[in-house]
């Protein structure tokens, strides 16, 4: 058996509202929350991540948004780093176009779930992918829906994986 | 019976025999489609991937399946692997043939490192050989990986860890025939590789290391270089094919990156002359202009300049850099220097002001959180225009105002529960925790506010300054608040609360604080 190259794989997690979810959330939803998720997967020394502008990558933690709130390892992959690229790039054309970006129903954590599994097997954990049916299940997430779902979310910082032929 | 056994799926009941191999449906999951295989759980990976080839119609040799974060062999069996009835297994499709791993030397790593380890990647290159050397070297990195990208990937390893052999290398003729410029053109506007041609020619070799690697560095440059010069050739093919846009990127990605690296090591008695230089004159986007000087390879900058810091705390690079990772102390006696002198868009304030930032890169996102337009603050087109900026510094003065007046509509206001005193909380007074937690957002706006105006391009005039931010409140109480805490009132947020509730009377203040402990 020729030795397989091991990456570590990691989540990590934003909150993006630093931490005024954690207090204002009984008030405003009814039910605690500990914060608004923003996750992204870093892996070859990269970070990854979906936003309304597609599929972005950056150095680890070179968003606008700085150093992750928490990181959680998801374990390790063998998956080299041209095969990762080819599968994001077939990603970014299918499934994660910038255009299919939805903050309830197909956002960063949406990916970050997507391909944390294809890398390692396992999911994300729950609470982050949970956060969406939690707020739909409080009247006040259900009020706003309409607005929050207008909501794009795209961390400055990154660079985008684009389309073929496609230079800005 | 042998069939019956098969679908009832539970041989193991038959004593004293091998258990006959299972069907088992497996699903294989594309990013465009899953598919659902069934086949025996004993059967090879291999075979598995001739199955899906035949329903996906696509050569065997370019599927890689993923299970479990671990890629799957030819030659392993789905149940050595675990891939178990009602499994999923990934699968990727790939564009190329897998390069078969380059015995050749020179690639030693698999391909997929792009650190820039000049010198190091055993290329083992001397500077004093020359151009043929160099290009019997590329001919072994060509024959050596097969993927374009992977080669230009290396030869911009290759060519910069020799700067003073880029030089001789642009000097071959075949070289610029390919780059398509003759040796004699000597365009005086200085188009990219007329200016870099001219350059060795003209001046000694060291120099012209120098000053082809920075004028490499110039965005601009670079991509006119690269994409103009050699797209009608090899590289527009590369785009077009579907895939090879990031190859590409991958590419301008490593080269800059390498490009920029090369300055860190030059002589830094060149480096703030040459900085100041391109500092201003490119400063057409403003300095803190992020968005697209370079759109593809901007996030490869970020990690560029973290390599590149050591001497160039101050250059441009290192500004994107400063608004990703990194904390230290906060140091806004910097950032009140730059103040003073806003009109005046000298290269020093506007490095002093670069090194705030660069040194305080939180201050920026503690800016955003500090604000209750957080939401819906797009956080560029304030910076970048100065009205904006301008604007926003009197909604920031305006709320501190308010939630020094009020102090129980501060907390709804900022988002946190202490007052919003403490202002230059780096002077003397503060205590620690109260500079770390409470990031003087008015200080960190009028910095913006100068940067913007002594940038070349600012239209407005500049405001005056404003006046050095009103002092602290903790100052002007400083009396009594040493007074309270020698009566034992320890926490001074409340005791400062109360001094500017009751507008330092601290008896008064005593008195609220002994009968409503709230904080």
């Amino acid at each position: 058996m020729e030795p397989t190259n091991l990456y570590p794989v990691k989540l990590y997690v934003y909150d993006l509202s630093k931490g005024l979810a954690r207090r204002l959330s009984p008030i405003m939803l009814g039910k605690q929350l500990e914060g608004i998720w923003h996750t992204s997967i870093v892996v070859h020394k990269d970070e990854f991540f979906f936003g309304s502008g597609g599929i972005s990558s950056c150095p680890p933690g070179g968003t606008l948004l700085g150093p992750p709130d928490s990181v959680v390892e998801v374990g390790s992959t063998e998956v080299t780093e041209e095969i990762f690229l080819e599968y994001l790039s077939s990603l970014g054309e299918s499934l994660f176009r910038g255009e299919a970006y939805n903050l309830f129903e197909h956002n960063c954590n949406t990916f970050s779930n997507e391909v944390a599994q294809f890398l390692t097997g396992k999911k994300i954990p729950s609470y982050i992918t949970d956060l969406p049916s939690e707020v739909l299940s409080t009247p006040f997430g259900q009020a706003l829906r309409p607005l929050l779902d207008s909501i794009q979310i795209q961390p400055p910082g990154g660079n985008t994986f684009g389309r073929p032929n496609s230079q800005s | 019976m042998a069939g019956a056994r098969e679908e009832a799926g539970d041989s193991r009941l038959v004593a004293g025999r091998e258990p006959p191999p299972r069907i088992i449906t497996v699903t294989a999951k594309t990013p465009q489609e899953r598919q659902e295989f069934t086949l025996a759980e004993n059967c090879s990976v291999r075979e598995f991937k001739e199955q899906i080839s035949m329903r996906l119609n696509c050569d065997v040799n370019r599927l890689v399946l993923i299970f479990t974060g671990k890629i799957l062999r030819d030659q392993d069996t789905l149940s050595q692997r675990g891939v178990l009835d009602g499994t999923t297994v990934h699968l990727v499709v790939r564009n190329r043939f897998p390069g078969f791993t380059p015995s050749c030397h020179l690639t030693a790593t698999p391909a997929t490192s792009n650190q820039p380890i000049p010198g190091s990647n055993s290329t083992g290159s001397s500077p004093s050989t020359g151009a043929a050397g160099l290009l019997t070297r590329l001919g072994r990195i060509a024959r050596g990986s097969p993927d374009l990208a992977d080669f230009l990937g290396h030869l911009a390893q290759l060519l910069m860890a020799v700067p003073e052999a880029v030089v001789q290398f642009l000097d071959d003729p075949s070289i610029q025939g390919l780059l398509g410029e003759t040796p004699s053109s000597t365009n005086p506007s200085g188009t990219g590789p007329g200016r870099l041609m001219a350059q060795p020619q003209t001046a000694p070799p060291a120099q012209a290391a120098e000053t082809v690697p920075e004028a490499l560095r110039s965005p601009a440059l670079l991509r006119e270089l690269l994409m103009l010069r050699a797209d009608e050739r090899g590289l527009g093919a590369l785009k077009a094919v579907p895939g090879g846009d990031n190859a590409l990127r991958q590419v301008y990605a490593d080269i800059q990156q390498l490009m920029l690296t090369v300055p860190a090591s030059a002589p830094r008695a060149k480096g703030p002359a040459s900085l100041s230089g391109p500092s201003n004159s490119s400063s057409s986007a403003g300095p803190l202009r992020l968005g697209n000087v370079w759109p593809g390879a901007q996030g490869r900058v970020l990690g560029a300049s973290t390599q590149a810091t050591s001497p160039y705390s101050s250059s441009i690079p290192n500004l994107y850099m400063g608004l990703g990772p990194g904390s230290q102390d906060m140091s806004p006696t910097i950032g009140k220097g730059a103040l003073p002198g806003p009109s005046a868009p000298s290269a020093s304030a506007l490095r002093n002001a670069l090194n705030v930032l660069h040194q305080n890169p939180s201050l920026l996102h503690q800016l955003t959180a500090g604000s209750p337009l957080r939401p819906r603050l797009p956080l560029l087109p304030i910076l970048t225009n100065p009205r904006a900026l301008q604007a926003w510094l009197q909604i920031e003065q305006g709320l501190q105002t308010l939630s020094m007046e009020i102090p129980g509509l501060g907390p709804c206001l900022r988002g946190s529960g202490r007052p919003h005193g403490g202002h230059g909380g780096g002077l003397a007074g503060g205590s620690n925790s109260r500079v770390s937690s409470q990031q003087p957002t008015l200080a960190v706006l009028q910095l913006l506010q100068a940067l913007a105006h002594a940038s070349p391009n600012a239209l407005q005039t500049p405001p005056p300054p404003p006046p050095l931010p009103p002092p602290p409140s903790e100052g002007r109480f400083q009396q009594e608040l040493d007074q309270l805490k020698a009566m034992g009132f320890s926490n001074r947020d409340a005791n400062l609360q109360a001094l500017i509730a009751t507008g330092g009377d601290i008896h008064a203040a005593i008195e609220r604080l002994l009968g409503a402990p709230q904080a």
